[in-house]
């Protein structure tokens, strides 16, 4: 799914050039599930905004399916956002005036599917999440907890085939979390998907397959629990 | 359709912010409707008074100013009382008499043909001939000249109309209320249709005689002109006001000495003028518009009031509500950051965003636009509710020739005659108005929306959502 090779991201800072994301070399498998942890400031949430094509790296390439989205132009990118990569964020990020329906309805749009089938795929999305009852519900008129479900349901409505999670427990109790993770971990089960978690949080990371640090902008494999072919 | 309703979400969402934009928008454009619609009503009411001056369907008048009286020359024309006798023209009496003279000693006589030339010339649709004249009663008590008793007089205008072009001159205007308008067949005839006014008080009907130069014109009928207007009091048969009129103790027949013009369209007038001038260097050619600037009193203030600073007004009132909305529509924006970044990483393209906005922003124009007509439209009923009056003063050349002593000998002018009219002024709004208020308003509204709009093209996500971190 993706190979990211030499893969740095630079920041000017005054006359200083901070880095981000230094050099990172990583490959990531179809359907694979990644947590990424490390402290605040050592560039999950840019590695994380890379690979969603979200920014450019400075130098090194971010090779998603065979295309470099550091190389493709402004409008090959979003594209490819709007089919092919699903996003969670910690703070939900609901568009607030809109209900829940409607928040998920508007990341099938730019997909140019007609308004009978979005609903169709809106109502499985809600039943998916169990937020069925919850449809004409604003982001306000909801918990924390279904939010985020909200959020999940807009992420893989479109039936991605990655999905990318900056922190989506972050600002949930302990108990939603666990249903919010439990949630993922379904998810990703039953449709297959390439999952990029970055988690403060060991408990969760615990539950993926493998598990990266990023630590001053350098990642390395802390974990890896994936199944190996016999040699 | 989802774009209607993320755009009613929003706007539901923001109902304070988004009333204060359409009432900026509103109130600017509510003042340019107010004040469009006096400047029409103070146009309109202008264009009653030169009517009426002038009549209908005439856009150039040519007249011809007398020329100097000059002493012992006998050309004078006029009636000197002196030592209990009365002189006219150089012929003295005394006793009890009446002098009536009917005389053009505000304009000077143009030959017929004059009119004729002139309807030849380019662009020129229609002319009429007119003579513009003022008889003047003086009755002469017997005792004259002994201590007693002066002279009284008194004066009316008398306008002779051109049958052959009754579609020009001051009878055009009016509407006859009683009787009946002159006919081909009274060319030759004494007859006289009579100002309502003049009619009611000087008690005259259908039927009545009323004295023209010693001769008695029969009433046939009594035409209304419209409110504003300083109409002739008499009008009779250019055939008998030429054999009746005098210039300078001159007949006046076969002669004019007013031409009505019409041009073949508006924007033809002011090559007409051009032309006739050339042909006629010595002649006074006006148009309503040259007339326009000379008319003074409150019509005339509040004809400037209306143009000048109430335009000036209107275009600082829609810039600050412009700039308002531009603010609003900026700062809304400013808020809605984090929206629009997540929106893009779910694959929104800028255009769809922006026109989302562009939308929001064009239900405030449209909004804007209906509640400013509404308020363009009270403020012209206001306006016609509280607006007193106005009076429009018009200098018209049918004064009498003055002779005057002064240090250097005896000269002459010919004195202007000012015409105050009281006219009602009524501030209409317009269709064009409108349609203008509208455009306005929504062009005030998408540039708001495209101020914001530049903001979220320029808008990068990872920035947007950086935010929310």
């Amino acid at each position: 799914m993706y190979k990211l090779t030499k893969v740095t991201k630079a920041y000017q800072k005054g006359r200083r050039e901070v880095h981000a994301v230094h050099s990172v070399n990583l490959d990531i498998a179809d359907g694979e599930w990644l947590a990424v942890q490390g402290r605040t400031g050592h560039g999950k949430s840019t590695l994380l905004n890379l690979l969603g094509g979200l920014d450019r790296p400075t130098s090194g390439t971010v090779d998603f399916n065979g295309r470099d989205l550091g190389a493709l132009r402004e409008t090959q990118v979003t594209r490819t956002r709007a089919a092919e990569i699903g996003f969670i964020f910690q703070t939900f990020n609901l568009v607030p005036t809109l209900s829940a329906a409607d928040n998920i309805e508007s990341a099938l749009l730019p997909l140019g599917i007609g308004p009978w089938e979005r609903r169709r795929r809106v109502r499985a999305a809600l039943e998916s999440v169990g937020l069925s009852d919850r449809a004409r519900h604003l982001p306000s008129e909801l918990s924390g907890g279904q939010q985020q479900r909200a959020a999940i349901a807009r992420a893989l409505v479109k039936e991605p085939k990655v999905l990318l999670a900056d922190e989506p427990t972050g600002n949930l109790d302990e108990d939603t979390r666990d249903e919010i993770v439990t949630l993922l971990e379904k998810q990703w089960r039953e449709r297959g998907l390439t999952m990029v978690l970055v988690t403060h949080d060991s408990s969760v990371a615990r539950r993926a397959e493998r598990i990266g640090v990023m630590s001053k902008g350098r990642f390395s494999i802390r974990q890896d629990t994936r199944r190996r072919a016999p040699a | 359709m989802f774009f209607l309703r993320y755009l009613r979400c929003e706007l539901s969402s923001r109902k304070k912010q988004a009333v204060l934009i359409a009432l900026g928008l509103a109130l600017g454009v509510g003042l340019v409707v107010t004040v469009t619609a006096t400047s029409a009503g103070v146009q309109q009411a202008q264009s009653k008074v030169l009517q009426g001056l002038y009549g209908v369907g005439t856009d150039v008048t040519v007249t011809k100013t007398p020329p100097p009286i000059t002493p012992g020359s006998g050309s004078s024309g006029g009636t000197l009382f002196s030592n209990g006798q009365v002189c006219v023209s150089g012929h003295c009496s005394s006793g009890a008499q009446t002098i009536d003279n009917l005389t053009s000693s505000g304009y000077a006589p143009m030959s017929y043909s004059t009119a004729a030339s002139v309807a030849k010339l380019h662009d020129v649709s229609e002319v009429g001939a007119g003579l513009t004249l003022t008889d003047r009663q003086t009755q002469v008590p017997a005792n004259f000249g002994q201590g007693g008793a002066m002279p009284t007089s008194n004066s009316f205008d008398v306008d002779g109309v051109d049958f052959a072009h009754s579609s020009l001159g001051p009878l055009a205007n009016g509407t006859i209320t009683s009787g009946r308008n002159f006919a081909a067949s009274d060319a030759d005839s004494d007859v006289a249709v009579v100002d309502s006014d003049y009619a009611a008080s000087n008690s005259l009907k259908v039927g009545s005689t009323v004295t023209v130069a010693k001769v008695s014109f029969k009433v046939i009928g009594i035409v209304s002109q419209p409110q504003g207007s300083k109409p002739p009091d008499v009008y009779i048969p250019l055939a008998r006001a030429q054999a009746l009129g005098t210039f300078n103790n001159k007949s006046l027949s076969g002669d004019l000495n007013t031409i009505y013009v019409t041009a073949a369209s508006a924007a033809d007038i002011p090559s007409v003028q051009k032309e006739i001038s050339k042909l006629l260097p010595s002649a006074t050619v006006t148009t309503p518009s040259s007339l326009a600037s000379q008319v003074t009193g409150s019509m005339a203030s509040t004809r400037q009031l209306a143009n000048d600073l109430g335009r000036w007004l209107s275009i600082l009132v829609l810039i600050a509500a412009f700039a308002v909305a531009c603010l609003l529509t900026m700062a809304a924006v400013g808020r809605r950051v984090r929206e629009f970044g997540t929106l893009k990483a779910l694959g929104w393209r800028s255009r769809r965003i922006i026109a989302q906005v562009m939308g929001e922003s064009l239900v405030l124009g449209v909004l804007g636009a209906a509640v400013g007509t509404g308020i363009g439209f009270a403020g012209a009923a206001l306006i016609n509710q509280v607006a007193p009056k106005l009076s429009a003063t018009v200098p018209t050349s049918s004064g009498q020739q003055m002779m005057m002593m002064g240090a250097n000998g005896p000269s002459s002018s010919t004195s202007s005659v000012l015409h105050t009219f009281s006219v009602p002024m009524d501030a209409s709004v317009s269709t064009g108005a409108i349609v203008a208020a509208v455009v306005l308003a929504v062009v005030g509204a998408l540039l708001a929306g495209s101020v914001g709009s530049w903001r979220i093209a320029q808008l990068r996500p990872v920035d947007a959502l950086s935010r929310v971190a």
